[in-house]
């Protein structure tokens, strides 16, 4: 798998004092400080309501926060920044919780997209598609569409997805939630290839991961404060 | 390059994947279009009949009886050097009298051959774009100044209805025109919105992967410059299609020429581009 490339000091992610309330005015982050240099990885675990998806929202733009920096790729992230996190959205990959497949577009258009967005040559989308199709298993499958997919078939492809263009950061919103341990063990060990290559992973989930991937760091959220 | 093939896969896949609504799209449109062609093709040859009619009004200035006839010459001269004036005939007291035996005939004339009470007169042409009633007026008091002109004569009454009738049919035209293309409009808006409404959820996630608004929207511009233009120019092939075909002798009908209904075809495919930008633009907000 190829490296992204290096330069081991850039931060990711930062976010410096977030705020964020909900509609309804309730606080959902407090004052939340983060970061994650390229390479690191990070697990947040929090249970259902603890604000993992908002913080999804927030780090790809389509929530802002009400006070604080939140910058990807030493980019804010801010309102009417809309070219700046078009083109941070190109730099992440993202699998579950607001990220889904392209309905109208097959296994094989689904996992290419972000290579279309890229501009790589077509030669090159074929050789990349065909590694993704192979590595998830999902030849056979090439030519369907979403709605005739598996749950499990449908988080594979997300997974080819969010790291066919060699994205320098996955971010993962309840990655291996029903899946059976056989596909788990499977796409434990794609993540783990995908950390030692070099990339970044942040994984939100509100269980506890079975085991432990390489160069992470693992935080709780809860009640607004990450820990 | 890439991102052509992309939009054009795109633009194929919409039209593919939602065949009866593209046939329906193309052809209510085509319909709309050809009732707009229909309206064109009226306008121009009522607007021709209208020409047609006016070129044959003519100006008769009639000439004093105490004028010497040398004079005659000089004030044709005048006359002709007037704007808009094309010809000036002198019209004769002897070829005055053959006009009116022709009219009336030579029986109610028998017995006073020897008498003739008409006057010598000019009879005038005018270019085309001179007969207008405001523009005779102004040449009917300009020749009025020249001595010796006695009265003039034309019909002011005809051309006054004849303009007003023009002036109401252009007024509906251009009413029902815009109507025609307000149609067409709202048609090729509703047409591309509902080829995008299924395709929200996708769009979001094209959003999510970094696509930009205009990725996006293109292939919905293009699918409407095409859907709208070549439905336009289907309506032109009906209508060249049954001129072709049929035959009218009592008036001429006035076909645009070739140039006009590219560029109206052309015009068309704009607008349906529009209508795609704005049919796809909320979906990507």
């Amino acid at each position: 798998m190829k490296r992204a490339s290096d330069n081991p000091d850039e931060k990711l992610i930062e976010l410096s004092n977030v705020c964020l309330k909900s509609d309804r005015d309730e606080m959902i982050f407090r004052d939340m400080d983060f970061s994650l240099r390229r390479g690191e990885s990070a697990v947040i675990t929090g249970p259902a309501g603890a604000g993992k998806t908002s913080l999804v929202e927030l780090l790809i733009g389509t929530r802002f926060a009400d006070s604080g920096l939140v910058a990807l790729f030493g980019h804010e992230v801010a309102p009417r920044k809309r070219s700046v996190i078009k083109k941070i959205r190109r730099r992440i990959g993202g699998v579950g919780g607001v990220f889904g497949l392209i309905p109208t577009y097959t296994v094989a258009e689904n996992i290419v997209y972000p290579l279309i967005l890229a501009g790589m040559e077509k030669r090159d989308r074929l050789e990349r598609l065909f590694a993704m199709l192979t590595e998830f298993s999902l030849l056979k499958q090439s030519a369907d569409y979403p709605d005739h997919l598996t749950r499990v078939e449908r988080a594979l492809v997300q997974f080819a997805r969010a790291t066919v263009a060699d994205q320098p950061l996955v971010l993962i919103d309840e990655p291996l939630a029903g899946l059976d341990t056989q596909t788990y063990e499977r796409i434990f060990e794609y993540l783990v290839k995908v950390s030692l290559s070099g990339r970044s992973m942040l994984i939100l989930t509100s269980d506890v991961p079975a085991r432990e991937l390489p160069r992470v760091k693992n935080y709780n959220l809860g009640k607004g404060i990450l820990t | 390059m890439i991102w052509m093939g992309h939009v054009a896969r795109e633009l194929g896949r919409s039209l593919y994947r939602n065949p009866m609504t593209a046939l329906g799209s193309f052809l209510s449109l085509a319909l709309v279009f050809l009732l707009f062609d229909l309206f064109w093709i009226s306008a121009g040859t009522v607007d021709l009949f209208y020409s047609e009619l006016l070129s044959q009004l003519k100006m008769e200035v009639f000439i004093a009886r105490d004028m010497p006839e040398s004079d005659l010459e000089e004030m044709q001269r005048r006359i002709m050097t007037m704007e808009g004036v094309t010809s000036v005939e002198h019209v004769s007291q002897k070829m005055a009298r053959e006009e009116l035996t022709r009219l009336i005939g030579a029986d109610l004339l028998a017995g006073k051959d020897s008498a003739n009470p008409l006057p010598q007169s000019f009879l005038l042409t005018f270019d085309g774009e001179h007969l207008s009633q405001f523009q005779l007026e102004a040449t009917e008091d300009t020749v009025l100044q020249i001595p010796g002109v006695s009265e003039v004569f034309y019909s002011r009454i005809w051309l006054k209805k004849a303009e007003s009738t023009k002036a109401i049919l252009g007024d509906i035209g251009l009413v029902l025109g815009g109507l025609i293309l307000l149609t067409a409009f709202l048609s090729s808006i509703n047409f591309i919105r509902l080829m995008t409404r299924a395709r929200a959820r996708g769009f979001q996630q094209m959003l999510l992967q970094g696509a930009s608004k205009w990725f996006i929207s293109l292939p919905f511009l293009l699918e409407g410059f095409i859907v709208a233009g070549v439905s336009a120019s289907l309506g032109w092939l009906t209508v060249w299609y049954v001129h072709t075909r049929i035959e009218i002798t009592v008036i001429n009908i006035v076909i645009p020429p070739t140039s006009e209904t590219a560029l109206f075809c052309l015009v068309a495919g704009v607008v349906g581009a529009i209508s795609g930008f704005l049919g796809v633009r909320k979906m990507v907000d």
